[in-house]
């Protein structure tokens, strides 16, 4: 059975009905006319674009048969460039289906990859290149090594303009016969920042809960969607009730196995929304980008983030 | 040595242990040549070496004396004792008493034949033979053991001890404070010898000590278990004793880190205590990680110094209360969830393969709305568990966890 989710639904299918990133499109088309693809980097903030190109640069190559052709493979869910290499290798042995003379490797949140493993990939790259063409995918170009860079055909996906996201939605609400109104639509843009897989999530949620799809209702999913964890916590820290912060920051990273780089994120995120003085969320930020930077240096995120909810709690409790 | 100079010099002196030097003084009148030997055993430091010297000066006899640091092979005993104690002195009038000390220490291979000799020595000795032992039921020591006859020495009660460690220091002119001694005696746990040792660590050259004193005291062969370990890192105020206190636990450094990572909570009370400890421990997770990604071993002392000083050192003041230590709940979480784990694991992989993302990305970017929808939606929640192949149960564990 189809797995109803609609960002999936309404992924495109065929490089024509990719939303924007006319320029990517448009070289890819030439690539895939060819039937030559280059190793490609795809960067660009989430929701884009960049998976989908992928996958739709795969369908138009081997069409029914692309499954069979593909390795798609996750830095963040693979532990280790060793896991990465033994997948690549195995899939690089066998022969392409269909006639085709090389297969594709797509590698999603390549810049979760550390310069050691990177460099390793490079390698690895240049071993296959004869049988195997790689599609590495990132938020930001500029975590990926030069020599991988160099190696690769770089395309830098846009953000997506309030038209593009209009646009999207649009498919989505003649798809599903909805009924929503023009306040609604603007909720939706506002709230999804250019990220279309946010825009499907938030529609079909807000979908469930009536016939036509109000302002109200988009927040309502919005509000609850977002789990306020991250919120709680840090208001428990500011009223020095450290036990119950690191209670939920346990909950988070421990019970829900949250990566503590998105935590980090979301509270920077909320620091300006925080009942603090003005000069105090300038000396919060500097605490969170330097337990930021130890995290990504390889330090644990519980104890990072615990020292840091102490740290806020004992600066209010001298402030009085 | 204060061992030493103050060891008993009559049996009167032996603190506690009246049951057995009763016995032992009726089995030595008791005793003619054929008779069992004596066999005194029981942990260390309880007196039973020096009950054997002072029953000697006492009866004005010589001590024959051997112990667990000689070689102790056939030749060398019989070598050692041989004669004397098969022939009466020729020249002096005083009888002899023969002291085979600490036979469990007996070596299977460099003292092979060691038992054949005692044995032999216990059949044949013309003068009493005393042997001493902290565990007689070693399987080597069986047919020793049936020559002989059994006397226990227990473990000295604290309350002895104390009355013991109170005339030392009357005598060395030192003003001690009951509860030191008190703690003393404790941590020695019926140790005389240990805790003798312990005193004149702490007051040689002084003429005071206190209950904070013992803070600097090391622990002494016996493996220090995690909870006084804890206590010695949160309790203490010096850096080398919080240090020095979790050396002794047998425990990877890894796993001591999160023991202290979940007491911190427990012990520190003051936000500011709270701030600075963690701080320690975060800049100890800084070396632990070089340890781990560079496998650069030299690292990890200075994970542990930071671990245990840098987080004593975090208090404004030792907090005076029982603290009830935790175990930690991270490591057991891991444990005890394993299966339940598993299975989220293998659902959230199914759904990242369909929806090609990340694990990662499901959590954060897909499930606060899947799980939303869920629960508006009872045919969507089908839906989805029927395309994950996944149950009701499933599920319910999936919101449990994220919802």
């Amino acid at each position: 059975m189809s797995l109803e989710v609609w960002a999936e639904k309404y992924r495109p299918k065929t490089l024509d009905e990719i939303i924007n990133q006319r320029h990517v499109v448009a070289r890819v088309k030439v690539f895939v006319e060819e039937k030559n693809i280059p190793h490609m980097l795809f960067a660009g903030p989430p929701g884009t674009g960049k998976t989908t190109m992928a996958l739709c640069i795969a369908r138009e190559l081997y069409g029914d048969q692309w499954r069979a052709n593909v390795l798609e493979t996750n830095a963040s869910d693979e532990r280790g460039i060793d896991v990465i290499r033994g997948k690549i290798k195995d899939f690089a042995r066998t022969i392409a289906l269909g006639g085709a003379e090389y297969r594709i490797v797509i590698l999603d949140e390549a810049d979760a990859l550390t310069a050691d493993a990177q460099h390793a990939l490079r390698r690895t790259m240049e071993t296959y290149s004869a049988t195997v063409r790689f599609i590495l995918i990132c938020n930001y170009s500029s975590k990926i090594i030069p020599p991988i860079q160099s190696r690769t055909a770089v395309f830098r996906f846009k953000a997506l303009s309030e038209d593009d996201v209009r646009e999207f939605i649009q498919r989505i609400v003649k798809g599903e016969k909805l009924k929503i109104d023009e306040a609604a639509v603007k909720a939706v843009i506002y709230l999804c920042e250019g990220d279309l897989r946010r825009a499907a999530n938030l529609l079909q949620a807000a979908a469930a809960l009536g016939d036509k799809i109000t302002e109200e209702m988009i927040y309502e999913v919005a509000s609850q969607a977002r789990p306020d964890d991250v919120k709680r916590m840090l208001e428990n820290a500011l009223k020095g009730r450290f036990k119950e912060a690191r209670e939920i920051l346990y909950k988070m990273l421990v019970m829900q196995g949250l990566a503590g780089e998105d935590v980090v994120r979301e509270i920077h995120r909320q620091i300006y929304a925080l009942n603090i003085p003005e000069k105090a969320k300038v000396e919060l930020v500097e605490a969170v980008g330097e337990c930021d930077f130890r995290i990504s240096e390889g330090a644990d995120a519980l104890i990072q983030l615990e020292a840091l909810l102490a740290r806020i709690a004992a600066s209010k409790a001298k402030a009085g | 040595m204060w061992t030493v100079k103050y060891k008993p010099r009559s049996l009167k002196e032996v603190a506690d242990q009246t049951e057995a030097k009763t016995r032992l003084l009726k089995w030595f009148e008791a005793w003619k040549p054929g008779s069992k030997a004596a066999l005194l055993y029981g942990p260390p430091g309880n007196g039973k070496t020096c009950t054997v010297e002072a029953l000697a000066r006492e009866k004005g006899l010589d001590l024959l004396e051997t112990n667990a640091s000689d070689v102790r092979s056939e030749e060398r005993i019989e070598h050692f004792l041989g004669r004397g104690v098969r022939e009466t002195s020729l020249l002096g009038t005083r009888g002899k008493l023969i002291l085979i000390d600490e036979i469990d220490g007996l070596q299977a291979q460099s003292d092979r034949g060691g038992v054949r000799a005692i044995v032999k020595i216990i059949r044949e000795s013309v003068f009493p033979v005393v042997l001493t032992a902290n565990d007689p039921w070693d399987r080597k020591l069986y047919e020793i053991r049936s020559l002989c006859e059994l006397i226990e020495f227990k473990k000295v009660p604290v309350r002895d001890a104390v009355k013991r460690l109170a005339e030392i220091c009357q005598r060395e002119g030192v003003k001690a404070d009951p509860q030191a001694l008190k703690a003393i005696a404790e941590r020695n746990q019926g140790d005389l010898r240990g805790a003798i040792l312990d005193l004149e660590t702490l007051a040689r050259g002084r003429k005071q000590i206190t209950l904070r004193d013992l803070e600097i005291l090391g622990k002494r062969e016996r493996e220090a278990d995690i909870f006084e370990a804890l206590r010695g890192v949160f309790k203490s105020r010096s850096a080398l004793s919080a240090k020095l206190s979790v050396i002794n636990v047998d425990m990877d450094p890894d796993e001591v880190f999160w023991w202290i990572e979940q007491n911190i909570v427990n012990e520190y009370e003051r936000l500011e205590d709270l701030a600075e400890a963690y701080e320690a421990l975060a800049k100890a997770d800084l070396f632990r990680s070089r340890v781990i990604r560079r496998q650069n071993w030299r690292m990890q002392a200075y994970m542990m110094d930071l671990m245990t000083a840098g987080v004593s050192q975090a208090k404004r003041e030792p907090y005076r209360k029982f603290t009830r230590y935790q175990r930690p709940e991270r490591l057991s979480f891991f444990s005890k969830t394993m299966a339940e784990r598993e299975r989220l694991n293998s659902l959230l992989g199914r759904l990242a393969s369909r929806l090609h993302c990340s694990t990662r990305k499901v959590k954060t970017e897909f499930l606060p709305y899947l799980l939303y929808l869920a629960q508006q939606d009872e045919r969507f929640a089908r839906r989805l568990a029927s395309a994950l192949e996944a149950s009701k149960e499933d599920l319910k564990m999936l919101a449990s966890f994220y919802g």
